[in-house]
């Protein structure tokens, strides 16, 4: 039964009937359509549902919408006047606090509520009372910044300017290179921005999945019958009901039913769908099939899974459960080590992590009448979804429209088509309806696509002087059931390491193996941040026994501009060795290695990764990122029409501003349209680091094309010659004379008078013929190569084990940076995310394979509380294959983080951990090993 | 993940709240929610009828008569924590107050939920022991005072029988020459669970520690007292408590034997044992050398 509540909520009082079931957020959400509280856990552990209830900060999700009754609740869309942002969302887009923004409504809010109470916290104390809100993209740091300058606003001051000394490369460019403030902030920090699940359609059903409650066993029999009588059912799928094809990431690996077919591989496979009126009612369906399975044996760990007699996931492929076998051999290893002076290996062992973008998958799909289907998603490859959706369903790809509208965070989570996708539109197509369907937090966790935990055996040879003779490597991937990426992920666990230091003999041997297991897939850093911290471990400890500084013998072997590695990857610009000094002089290094007291450690840590993959995931001859430029007839705005998605990285932002740099207009003047396959031209999208290389010179193609047009007619209006004529800034001038001009408007509205539409194309497609003519030569290849090193300090509490990661020092090379404040804030979300996998994260099974952690209880992910000081740096440096010079940032800047951390632990305690996470627990155990 | 229906109460009277549990079928109060929403989402418990709190005023307030703190059991832990009664004259119980969860939860989480729901790790549990509290238990035809080292009785089993409430703490106030420290080690910062804590309690005559009591968390079915680590510290001198000592190291390893940690997903029951030892030690440095402050200043 109903009742009857009144509640003020941004100042209208309200009487609404509600279920005593229902929680204040869900009021919030589906009765108010006050959708800036986000649904993030639903158990009280993110805090991105944070409403403040009479002035205090609450989770909406832990509040029965009944116990709330004659208060007052304020939520992100009261906090704003009018369209006067509040002080602290101006202070939070200022600063590039937001990214993602799926956090950003519940931060702001925590914000006022603790300002309100105490107007001047210090860093401390702010770091601990935000700590209830989870963000997963930002790192914390610039929303610390944000709290500051919000502190400074609201006392009325007008905080400093941050100083910023801009590149060389960047030096004569007006809209590349500045900080500005991302595009869509505003809209994220007022909670304006729509999110799939914010997105109801008139007459919309809702989705849910049965899961398979068992980790391998065959499916006898399904019945669902009662499931189908009870009331507000609409449909229900089976096995039976789809497609026999199968789909998945990489084509030659696609192993996935879009629901079981004939046997459940892991807890948590699909087993059938439902659609009802509510989520509740599909919850209770579910539990109304019948399902007869016949159990068989299973296994867990890829170690046992490799050997003979092992239970087999596939019977048909995949012997002894090798999923794939990568065998690749450069130089000559025998000689190289027969060359060393000095040899040592060591076994490395991984963690299981999952990326945890604080937004849940979600995906509604809507059937017109003429047999098109539109899907809303949250993914970061709206192409890759569009391809896969055209394949499965047998539809034209005119017939499918795919948008994302935006997304929560990714990470390489959302990086593939998902059954949430596929199985809304089935759904959708039987009931005559739009269908929402989207994971909980445990579902997210069992759909999984998360690292791979990785054995790793490493053997590194060097002469004297440290430098590297040959490195051999052996890799085991635990892949849980399926493929995903997973092939893919095998060859980047190899192909990557000769791209940092330069040795010419290399020998790797990787293995996938299949476990009864959730899937393991792409994760920022793709395959490579484990044997990447296996090489800056053993390189360290290499050091150590030769007698060298750990940055000496880095600078020693350090990769150089244009250079060809061992494995037939072409590096270009390179300021690897640029970045070692950086961080050597900003972290004291001198001073400090090898001179901290008992417990201080410091280490240091490198990495470097693609600026996109140089070839598609399936083959496929269209230009990798594409962009249409459409100026307005008055030219007081242009828009940028772009397929790659803007997932929280700020590449809608970062796009326009090479889009605006290539025009000759000011970022102000700039307007984006991206992902959504109706309307943008296709981009591959947001993975591999490829946005701002690949979309970046396909958006300045466009805007080139712009401009040629708009001198031409300005050429006429000034009577002088097109090539003697530029644009900046909003002006069309003459070269030698910039104060002969016409304004850009004024140019772009004489053109549309005579000759129709102002609009420039662009598309960008890698150079052919990347990397060697070996099997798997294709993985690793890359326009250009990104550099980093990192030197991190920690304090380690020696009777229990806790270690305290102090400071960050880093520094990048991505080229030029576009938007210098979007390239920290990658560096800082990297950091503080590598840090919280190297010391907090780990996904725990039970001896069936049921997963004991799928939650944010659970599994910790680190918080505001825990993060270090971190400085960044971006070094001087310009790629000629990347627009304006830039290279990537996304996923390189993890990469050092693991060994930094590993090392500077060493430091500490001086025993090595080898295997992740680096908990108390394993602390300890060394520090009393090597006391014996 | 969805919370199935039941019938919701909203008692204006504690009588009234114990007569509706006392009656309904499979009821529960609730208080605060954060740890009963949990568990009905996720289904590990069902009830069918919840009997609110929050409109009975009394189990609101936090006050003292001279001899005893007096919190109510609905009382936030953010406002035992910012209470400037408890700050003032039993600091230590804000001070473990506030390594409670989250701000959101210790706006809406109360000392009485953490209490009743019985986990462990509960990180009230350990100080209010240490401190002697008691609790009281109502029916709607009964009263009680129970001892809260006597409350828990296994890990989610408390002494509460059904139809009854806890309605409030009483905590004695510790005289001057008692000092308190409460040691919590979690994984995170902030906003984790216990893997294990230790509060220590000490009365010292001059240098002497004429009473005290240890108590441990989240590593035994209850929250437990170790009556042999006290009956070492008893009649010792505070300044023989010094880091690294024998004695320490002594009172440590003794209070370890009282633990019955297990093996879980934050730590092994060895690690426990280390972290017991260690966090015991911290705390008896940091509460003699509180008991004494009085004599410095």
């Amino acid at each position: 039964m109903k009742l009857l509540i009144k509640i003020n909520v941004n100042g209208t009082e309200y009487e609404l009937a509600v279920k005593p079931s229902t929680t204040l957020l869900d009021l919030l959400r589906n009765q108010l359509l006050l959708t800036g509280a986000k649904k993030g856990c639903e158990l009280g552990d993110c805090g991105a549902c944070t409403v403040l209830l009479n002035g205090k900060a609450v989770n909406s999700c832990l509040v029965l919408a009944v116990e709330a009754d004659g208060q007052n609740v304020l939520t992100i869309e009261g906090l704003a006047k009018g369209e006067k942002l509040h002080p602290i969302q101006q202070a939070f887009v200022e600063k590039g606090a937001i990214q993602c923004g799926f956090c950003t409504p519940g931060m702001i809010l925590r914000t006022k509520a603790f300002l309100d109470e105490k107007p001047d916290p210090s860093k401390e104390e702010i770091k601990k009372e935000l700590s209830g809100n989870l963000c997963r993209c930002t790192g914390y740091t610039k929303i610390l910044e944000a709290v500051e300058t919000s502190k400074a606003y609201l006392r009325g001051e007008e905080p400093g300017e941050i100083e910023y000394q801009p590149q060389k490369s960047a030096m004569n460019l007006s809209v590349v290179g500045k900080r500005l403030p991302k595009i869509d902030a505003p809209d994220k920090a007022t909670g304006r921005a729509i999110y799939t699940d914010d997105i109801v359609l008139p007459n919309m059903i809702y989705g849910k999945l049965l899961l398979s409650p068992l980790p391998h066993a065959k499916i006898k029999s399904i019945k669902t019958e009662k499931a189908k009588a009870l009331p507000g059912v609409k449909v229900i799928l089976t096995g039976a009901d789809v497609t026999d094809l199968t789909y998945g990431t990489s084509p030659p690996r696609y192993d996935e039913n879009v629901l079981a077919k004939d046997k459940v591989r892991y807890v948590g496979d699909v087993v059938a769908a439902v659609a009802a009126i509510d989520e509740e009612t599909c919850y209770k369906a579910i539990k109304l099939i019948e399902v007869e399975y016949e159990e068989l044996p299973a296994v867990f760990d890829s170690m046992e899974a490799m050997k003979d007699g092992a239970p087999r996931l596939f019977d048909d492929k995949y012997e002894n459960n090798i999923n794939t076998r990568v065998d690749h051999h450069f130089g000559d290893i025998e000689k190289g080590f027969a060359e060393a002076d000095y040899i040592k290996e060591a076994r490395f062992v991984g963690n299981r992590i999952y990326q945890n973008p604080i937004e849940p998958h979600c995906a509604i799909a809507e059937w017109d009448r003429h047999g098109r289907v539109t899907v809303y998603t949250s993914t970061q490859v709206v192409h890759y979804v569009h391809h896969q959706l055209s394949r499965v369903l047998n539809l034209p790809l005119g017939n499918i429209r795919v948008i994302m509208y935006n997304c929560g965070g990714g990470f390489g989570a959302k990086a593939a088509t998902n059954m949430l996708e596929i199985l809304s539109i089935l759904l959708s197509k039987e009931a005559g309806c739009p269908v929402k369907m989207r994971f909980n937090r445990e579902e997210m966790y069992l759909y999984g696509r998360g690292r791979h935990k990785q054995y790793i055996d490493l053997k590194i040879g060097v002469k004297k002087d440290g430098s590297i003779t040959a490195v051999k490597q052996k890799a085991v991937l635990e892949g849980g059931a399926y493929s995903s990426f997973g092939i893919v992920s095998t060859y980047y666990a190899g192909s990557m390491l000769p791209t940092l230091y330069k040795f010419s003999n290399y020998k790797y041997d990787g293995y996938r193996v299949n476990t009864n297991l959730p899937p393991c897939g792409a994760m920022r850093g793709h395959g490579t941040p484990h044997p990447r911290f296996a090489f800056e471990s053993l390189l360290s400890m290499i050091a150590d026994d030769i007698g060298m500084d750990h940055i000496d013998i880095r600078l020693k072997n350090a990769m150089e501009p244009e250079t060809r590695t061992c494995n037939d990857l072409d590096i270009h610009s390179c300021e690897f060795k640029a970045c070692l000094e950086k961080v050597r002089i900003k972290s004291g290094w001198d001073k400090k290695k090898g001179k901290l007291p008992k417990g201080r450690g410091i280490g240091i840590g490198c990495g470097g990764f693609v600026s996109g993959a140089g070839y598609p995931i399936y083959r496929s001859k269209f230009p990798h990122s594409n962009a249409i430029i459409k100026v307005q007839e008055d030219g007081s705005k242009a828009v940028l029409f772009v397929g790659d998605a803007d997932i929280g990285q700020g590449s809608d932002t970062v796009l326009a501003q090479a889009a605006a740099e290539a025009m000759g207009i000011s970022f102000d003047r700039m307007s984006v349209v991206s992902a959504d396959s109706d309307i943008t031209p296709i981009g591959f999208g947001a993975y591999s680091s490829r946005v701002t290389l690949m979309g970046g010179n396909a958006s300045k193609m466009a805007g080139e094309e712009v401009k040629k047009q708009i001198l031409s007619i300005a050429s006429e209006m000034m009577n002088i010659d097109a090539e003697n004529l530029d644009a900046q800034n909003n002006m069309i001038f003459e070269k030698t004379n910039p104060d002969n001009f016409v304004p850009w408007d004024v140019a772009a509205t004489n053109f549309f008078s005579k000759h129709g539409p102002l609009v420039g194309k662009g598309h960008y497609s890698p150079p052919e013929g990347l990397g060697g003519n070996y099997k798997g030569a294709a993985v690793g290849t890359s326009p250009a190569f990104s550099f980093s090193a990192s030197v991190c300090e920690v304090e380690v509490d020696v009777e229990t084990g806790k270690v305290k990661v102090l400071n960050f020092w880093d520094a990048h090379d991505c080229g030029t940076a576009i938007n210098p404040m979007a390239v920290e804030g990658q560096v800082e979300g990297a950091v503080v995310m590598g840090m919280s996998e190297t010391l907090l994260e780990d996904e725990v099974f039970d001896s069936n394979g049921k997963m004991r952690n799928p939650d944010l209880h659970n599994y910790l992910i680190a918080t505001s509380a825990d993060i270090p000081d971190i400085d960044s740096t971006i070094v001087d440096s310009y790629e000629p294959a990347g627009p304006f010079g830039a290279k990537e940032v996304g996923e390189g800047a993890t990469l050092p983080v693991l060994g930094a951390i590993a090392n500077a632990v060493a430091d500490a305690i001086g025993v090595r951990i080898f295997e992740l996470p680096i908990t108390p627990e394993r602390v300890l155990n060394a520090i009393r090993s090597k006391a014996k | 993940m969805y919370l199935k229906d039941f019938t919701y109460h909203k008692p204006q009277t504690l009588i009234e709240a114990c007569r509706i549990l006392e009656q309904c079928n499979n009821g529960s109060p609730i208080a605060g929610g954060t740890d009963i929403l949990v568990e009905l989402k996720k289904g590990l418990r069902q009830n069918e009828e919840i009997v609110s709190l929050m409109e009975i005023k009394e189990l609101k307030t936090i006050n003292e008569n001279g001899s005893e703190l007096i919190i109510g059991s609905c009382a936030t832990h953010n406002e035992v924590l910012k209470s400037s009664l408890v700050k003032k004259i039993i600091p230590a119980l804000s001070e473990a107050a506030s390594k409670i969860g989250t701000d959101q939860i210790r706006n809406t989480g109360t000392i009485g939920g953490n209490l009743c729901t019985g986990a462990s790790c509960c990180d009230m549990a350990p100080i209010l022991i240490a401190l002697n509290a008691s609790v009281e238990i109502v029916s709607s035809t009964s009263k009680r005072v129970v001892s809260l080292k006597d409350f828990f009785i296994f890990h989610k089993e408390t002494s509460i029988k059904k139809g009854e409430l806890m309605t409030k703490i009483i905590v004695p106030i510790p005289q001057s020459n008692v000092g308190t420290s409460f040691e919590k080690f979690g994984l995170r910062e902030t906003a984790s669970i216990s893997v294990a804590s230790v509060c220590v309690s000490i009365t010292s005559d001059g240098n002497i520690c004429t009473d005290s009591s240890i108590v441990i968390g989240a590593v035994a079915p209850t929250p437990r007292m170790s009556k042999k680590g006290s009956e070492i510290l008893n009649g010792k001198k505070i300044n023989e408590l010094a880091k690294d000592s024998a004695l320490l190291k002594s009172i440590g390893e003794t209070v370890v034997k009282d633990s019955l940690p297990v093996d879980d997903l934050r730590g092994s029951a060895e690690f426990r044992r280390q972290l017991v030892n260690v966090l015991t030690q911290r705390a008896v440095v940091k509460a003699a050398k509180r008991s004494i402050n009085y004599l410095i200043e």
